[in-house]
């Protein structure tokens, strides 16, 4: 058995299982509100969410900000989660929502702010040259739920199913933003597209 | 998916997906992503200790606003039958004028004071 001590855990030390836990049982567990279900919850989908996030926000920090708010969220609603649901299609249906939300209130700065935000500490890969500073340009000039629906399809995959239910939308309206999505950066990038 | 394979824009540029996969690449540090765990839970805890003094209250914040449902409920049943009466009042008062209106009439109609005859009767002749 593994011992840890997390923040919340006013009991003390909690127990960790040797195996690994069932994810149903996991969703119970934290509902019960055993700190160590809640953790191993946040570690086993954190990426995922992640990556949700950095496909609809335009930069790495907002991207960490989402996911930090989304499983806040998670914490607080996990008691009306249902543990027969898809415990990831409901995490990342609420870390689009607080990416999106994100999103809405970035977009009150204005344009020349997005320089500074690129200056920040951390450096993501594709900041490092030109090329990704027109491709940033570019995708900051989609709409968002365009852009959204985009990095969610193009790059993470999802299907049109699952993107429609973590962005609201219905299905054809996903697939209609992908279309003008892709054609919209294709007359950004032709140039680019070209020297590549 | 049922894309049209007529419309160039529907079809994924796989050079450009390359390009926008690398632009949105997640760390690959293993220190990162605990670290980020740590982040997430330490954020969790902190607003949780702050949100601490309504979690409470919570409970009487939903019996509060059950309340306040049912108060509104009664106060909109109470002013509904208020405004109830106040319609029937009005009609009431409608009707009762009606009904004393034509009896001035009448009176004005057939009042017995009738002006003179302007020939003079022949009895009187």
């Amino acid at each position: 058995m593994t011992t840890l001590t997390l923040p919340w855990a006013v009991d003390g030390p909690v127990r960790m299982p040797d195996r690994p836990a069932d994810e149903k049982d996991l969703v119970l567990a934290a509902q019960r509100g055993e700190p160590e279900a809640f953790t191993e919850l946040v570690r086993r989908h954190q990426r995922r969410a992640y990556a949700v996030a950095r496909a609809i926000v335009l930069n790495h920090e907002d991207a960490e900000d989402a996911v930090q708010d989304a499983f806040l969220h998670v914490f607080r609603a996990l008691h009306r989660f249902l543990p027969d649901q898809a415990f990831g299609a409901w995490l990342h249906r609420i870390v689009a929502n607080a990416a999106l939300d994100l999103t809405r209130r970035r977009k009150v700065r204005a344009a020349d702010e997005l320089p500074e935000t690129i200056a920040s500490p951390f450096r993501d890969p594709a900041e490092r040259d030109e090329l990704h500073r027109r491709l940033q340009a570019a995708l900051a000039e989609l709409p968002a739920r365009q852009r959204s629906v985009l990095m969610l399809h193009d790059i993470e995959g999802f299907r049109h199913a699952e993107i429609g239910g973590m962005l609201d939308i219905p299905e054809g309206t996903a697939r209609s933003d992908l279309h003008y999505a892709r054609a919209h950066l294709r007359r950004l990038l032709g140039d680019l597209r070209s020297d590549s | 998916m049922t894309e049209d394979p007529q419309s160039p824009a529907l079809v994924r540029d796989d050079a450009l997906t390359t390009q926008l996969r690398a632009l949105v690449a997640p760390p690959t540090d293993p220190t990162y992503w605990a670290g980020l765990e740590a982040r997430i839970l330490a954020h969790v805890e902190r607003r949780r200790e702050e949100g601490a003094w309504w979690a409470l209250p919570e409970r009487v914040y939903r019996i509060g606003l059950l309340a306040a449902g049912f108060a509104l409920i009664v106060a909109g049943s109470l002013f509904l039958r208020a405004q109830t009466e106040a319609t029937h009042m009005a009609y009431e008062t409608v009707i009762e004028t009606a009904d004393e209106a034509p009896v001035f009439a009448r009176r004005g109609l057939f009042d017995d004071e009738r002006p003179a005859p302007l020939h003079t009767p022949r009895s009187a002749r």
